[in-house]
């Protein structure tokens, strides 16, 4: 056979093998949306949805029995899955949910003849059994742990998923009933996430671990394909039809009047036939190919600010690009801060009550120093939120009146409260900073370092402590090897209980406390707080629970980041980042000139 | 003394004898040693040095309890042996079983992404070689002259630009309005040539522009060596024409160093794909697969990606010797 009818054969193979599939049920013609996210998921079980990107996909794939309403802010629960608000007993420890009838799994071969069955109340209570069963890898057992009532039983005593739990019970095919071990308003906000969505333990029994890779949810959507690069996600033609109502949804005419919604009145959810989801971490790469038109939505890179924006505060978009992109700027519900491990006797807790007040004096005039105009102007194109303690502007609870002194650099208080305390350059303890492998991370580090030179703290006391992934950083401090932890905070739910929890002493490390701070009586108002709705009582209790941590200094925070959206004008939809902001996917439409034809 | 004198132990025990095992025997237990080698190395620093994958998998506030069940569904509390003894037969039986972060079958995921990778890399691969040794012969025929000049200062100069440098240049180029949009950014939606021209085309300009320098500058010093021997100045004497010079014989004697460098490069292009390119490109390629698996700690497709990589090395330097024997008969009768 000559070389050249070989190689085209060889090459034939190839482009074969390689192609992508055609999409078993493309349309011929059909809306599509073109997203791009700064990740990709691991994983699209719902038990394992922990990161953003998970969640981001989970939601349109699956079914929760609430979600929040897509326009409302500051955010509302909204039924989803659900017929109803929960009917919560008087105690506030039983509440009674009604599922809605009619509901079905997509198809798929798991079920009998193909057809996708009735979502039924045992559905949701296996799907958060799940989270208790050490084979299923799951990430959301923290939510539930110790609350519901039998659950952490039914875990000891074997997770036996036919053994009922006594605080999670199906009434009728229709009815859930939870009872809980304590009052927990937060419970509500736990059933919009990702971590509750409903599975078919069919499915489960099926795919296993591979269920990551192939969802058999009751979403709006149901995924196409996926790789390290995208994920293509059809419409599910037999999700239940709910005509979309501006009302409901918190429209807000005054902010929101822009971008076209008014025209989705009564249209039924989800507009878009097809989403392609892109996941790009080259900053670049993802400004490319939204500048070419490749892809709808961007998150803009903070390289791109300067070229995007005609004024920082607040932040405008410049005419080059009104004409064509619309433009939100979002402040992130979370923070960021530098906590000192308080469990490290160097620089936190110490048995001797004169080198405890040492110590003390010590990290406030670390505060003072840290200065944060310069953090948020070098790394934040200075349009990020400065905010003392860990109540950020995103949340009710921020109190405007807060001491601002903590997030001001005052270097010669710094100098003093060292003199008077006794710490000099040849006393003052080695510390390590922790952080991932990354440049960006090399430079905050070198910039908190320069702040704590300032002082006289010297260079080589302040040491880097690096790491090869989040993970490994994360099981370093966990373990209590970090004395200076710079992280972050995404909030899983807006309610400023998921902030202060972060500093309850029984959260400790391996917890999320990774300051292992403990105050008896921060304590005792985490405890007191957790039984309270939204109130002023518990509004007052919060901003108590603050100032203590800004008396102790256990922290040097915070900044909350603000995210620059832009979208090309002809989408219709008002795109969110926050909490699970996934599902406004079922509501993004397309002017009709934008309709792909395939 | 106790070394030498149990390096001369096994050199009678093993090496010896081996030598007089038919060729094909001794190969396979070269491969099967390498292999081995390779395998144990990198297991070793990947279970005690490599990304702890525990803390990623784990929600928050977790119990002792909880790691405790994460570490044994990974696997992490087996011993160090039991752990490579199933590496082994993992790789025997090619089932590498499922990936820690997806949950997808690790041969699935190479299955998907290998032919995406080689149908990338190879067009870039065969045109940076091709291309470097027409350069180079020519410089070379040239040598001490303008052309000369002008291909070592660009294989220079090429040397010099950063791979990113080039990717992001050629994309704002040749795929944004700002340049010619002529080509995708990204993607690789391929149901045909004419649509894998329009993905390709880009990252293989990019593949091109950042190994020609090397190749030329290897090339060139190859043929260069070459052609300053005794029988080639005897050719030029005896008016031998430059192409029969080049192709006849230049060429054909600098063909085991010309074959070594392709034949190793050829593992690094099935199995490692271009991190880069994939990653710019957003090409779901076996690169990306590798270095999401680096960065996160995913073992069994690490473990994947460097077994499958230790045995093509040997199978290219079994190839390679084979090879050798073809072009060089010198070799074949030693």
């Amino acid at each position: 056979m000559p070389k050249t009818t070989q190689c085209v054969i060889l090459l034939t193979l190839l482009l074969s093998v390689a192609c992508s599939p055609g999409d078993p049920d493309e349309v011929t013609t059909s809306k599509v949306y073109r997203h791009a996210m700064d990740g990709a998921p691991a994983s699209l079980d719902p038990a394992q949805a922990a990161s953003l990107y998970s969640k981001f996909l989970v939601v349109n794939l699956y079914d929760t029995l609430y979600r929040y309403k897509y326009l409302a802010r500051p955010y509302q629960l909204q039924p989803n899955l659900a017929t109803a608000m929960p009917e919560i007993s008087d105690d506030g420890l039983r509440l009674t949910i009604e599922i809605k009838k009619g509901v079905h799994f997509i198809d798929d071969p798991v079920f009998a003849g193909g057809l996708g069955r009735e979502l039924k109340a045992m559905d949701f209570i296996y799907s958060i059994k799940r989270h208790f069963h050490p084979s299923s890898r799951a990430q959301g057992a923290w939510l539930w742990q110790d609350r519901i009532l039998g659950l952490d039983l039914w875990k000891a005593e074997g997770s036996d998923y036919d053994q009922e739990v006594s605080g999670l019970r199906a009434l009728d095919n229709y009815t859930i009933e939870i009872t809980l071990t304590r009052p927990f308003p937060q419970l509500i906000h736990t059933l919009t996430q990702g971590f509750a969505a409903v599975v078919p333990r069919e499915a489960v029994e099926k795919y296993g671990q591979q269920l990551s890779s192939h969802p058999v949810g009751s979403g709006p959507f149901r995924l196409i394909s996926r790789n390290s690069t995208r994920a293509v996600l059809a419409r599910n033609t037999n999700f239940r039809q709910e005509p979309f109502d501006l009302k409901d949804e918190g429209y807000d005419q005054k902010t929101q009047g822009e971008v076209g919604l008014e025209d989705l009145q009564n249209k039924v959810p989800p507009f878009v036939d097809r989403l392609e989801i892109e996941f790009v971490t080259e900053d670049a790469a993802r400004w490319n190919a939204f500048s070419a038109g490749e892809i709808d939505f961007i998150k803009v890179p903070v390289s791109q600010f300067d070229n995007v924006l005609s004024q920082r505060n607040p932040p405008i978009l410049s005419s080059q690009h009104e004409d064509i992109y619309q433009f939100e700027a979002a402040s992130e519900a979370g923070f960021i801060y530098t906590n000192f491990n308080m469990a490290d006797q160097r620089i936190g807790y110490h048995p001797d009550p004169e080198r405890n007040r040492r110590n003390h004096a010590l990290r406030c005039a670390m505060i003072k120093a840290f200065d944060w105009k310069k953090r948020n102007e070098i790394f934040f194109y200075d349009i990020g939120h400065v905010f003392p303690g860990v109540l950020p502007p995103s949340v009710p609870e921020f109190d405007p009146e807060a001491d601002a002194g903590y997030i001001q650099r005052d270097l010669e208080s710094a100098r003093q409260l060292l003199r008077v305390n006794d710490w000099q350059a040849d006393n003052l303890p080695v510390l390590e900073y922790g952080f991932p492998n990354s440049v960006t991370e090399r430079q905050i580090f070198e910039q908190f370092r320069n702040f704590m030179m300032d002082m006289g703290y010297p260079a080589d006391k302040i040491r880097p402590l690096v790491f090869a992934t989040y993970g490994d950083y994360q099981r370093a401090y966990s373990q209590g090897k970090v004395a200076l932890i710079n992280s972050s905070w995404t909030m899983d739910y807006p309610d400023a209980e998921n902030n202060m929890q972060l500093y309850y002493g029984p959260n400790a490390a391996p917890g999320s406390n990774s300051a292992n701070y403990n105050n008896s009586e921060y304590n005792r108002l985490y405890e007191a707080s957790t039984a309270l709705n939204e109130s002023t009582e518990r509004t007052q209790i919060y901003r108590q629970m603050n100032q203590l941590l800004m008396n102790d200094c256990v922290s040097i925070t915070g900044i909350a980041r603000t995210l620059l959206f832009l979208w090309d004008k002809k989408v219709i939809m008002k795109p969110d980042r926050s909490f699970l902001g996934g599902y406004f996917l079922r509501f993004v439409d397309l002017e009709d000139s934008l309709q792909t034809h395939e | 003394m106790v070394v030498i004198s149990c390096a001369l132990l096994i050199w009678k025990i093993v090496y010896k004898p081996m030598n007089k095992l038919p060729y094909f025997v001794r190969r396979l237990l070269f491969g099967t040693a390498l292999v081995l080698g390779v395998t144990f190395i990198s297991f070793l620093l990947m279970v005690h040095f490599g990304p702890d994958k525990t803390y990623e998998l784990i929600g928050k506030n977790p119990t002792e309890q909880q790691i405790a069940e994460v570490r044994h569904a990974l696997g992490y509390d087996r011993s160090f042996l039991l752990r490579y003894g199933s590496y082994l037969r993992e790789l025997v039986t090619l089932d590498f079983g499922l990936s820690d972060s997806s949950g997808e079958k690790v041969s699935s995921m190479l299955a998907r992404s290998l032919p995406i990778s080689l149908l990338l890399v190879v067009p870039g691969f065969v045109l940076g070689n091709g291309l470097g040794l027409i350069l180079g012969m020519l410089a070379v025929w040239y040598r001490g002259r303008w052309l000369d000049r002008l291909v070592t200062g660009a294989s220079v100069a090429g040397m010099s630009v950063s791979f990113l440098i080039i990717i992001i240049g050629l994309q704002v180029l040749l795929c944004t309005p700002h340049g010619l949009n002529l080509f995708p950014v990204r993607g690789w939606q391929v149901d045909g040539l004419a649509s894998y021209l329009f993905y390709v085309t880009v990252p293989t300009l990019a593949l091109v522009l950042v190994t020609l320098g090397y190749n030329t500058r290897y090339y060139r010093a190859i043929i260069a060596d070459e052609s300053e021997r005794e029988h080639i100045h005897a050719l030029k004497a005896y008016g031998a024409t430059p192409y029969e010079l080049m192709l006849k014989h230049v060429l054909k004697n600098s063909l085991v160093p010309i074959l070594t460098r392709l034949m190793f490069s050829v593992p690094l292009v099935l199995i490692s794909g271009s991190l880069l390119l994939e990653s710019y490109f957003g090409i779901p390629g076996i690169g990306q697969v590798t270095f999401d698996a680096i960065t996160s700690g995913d073992q069994p497709v690490l473990k994947a990606v460097i077994g499958l990589t230790g045995v093509l090395f040997a199978l290219a330097l079994t190839v390679n010797d084979f090879l050798y024997k073809v072009v060089d008969p010198r070799v074949a009768r030693s």
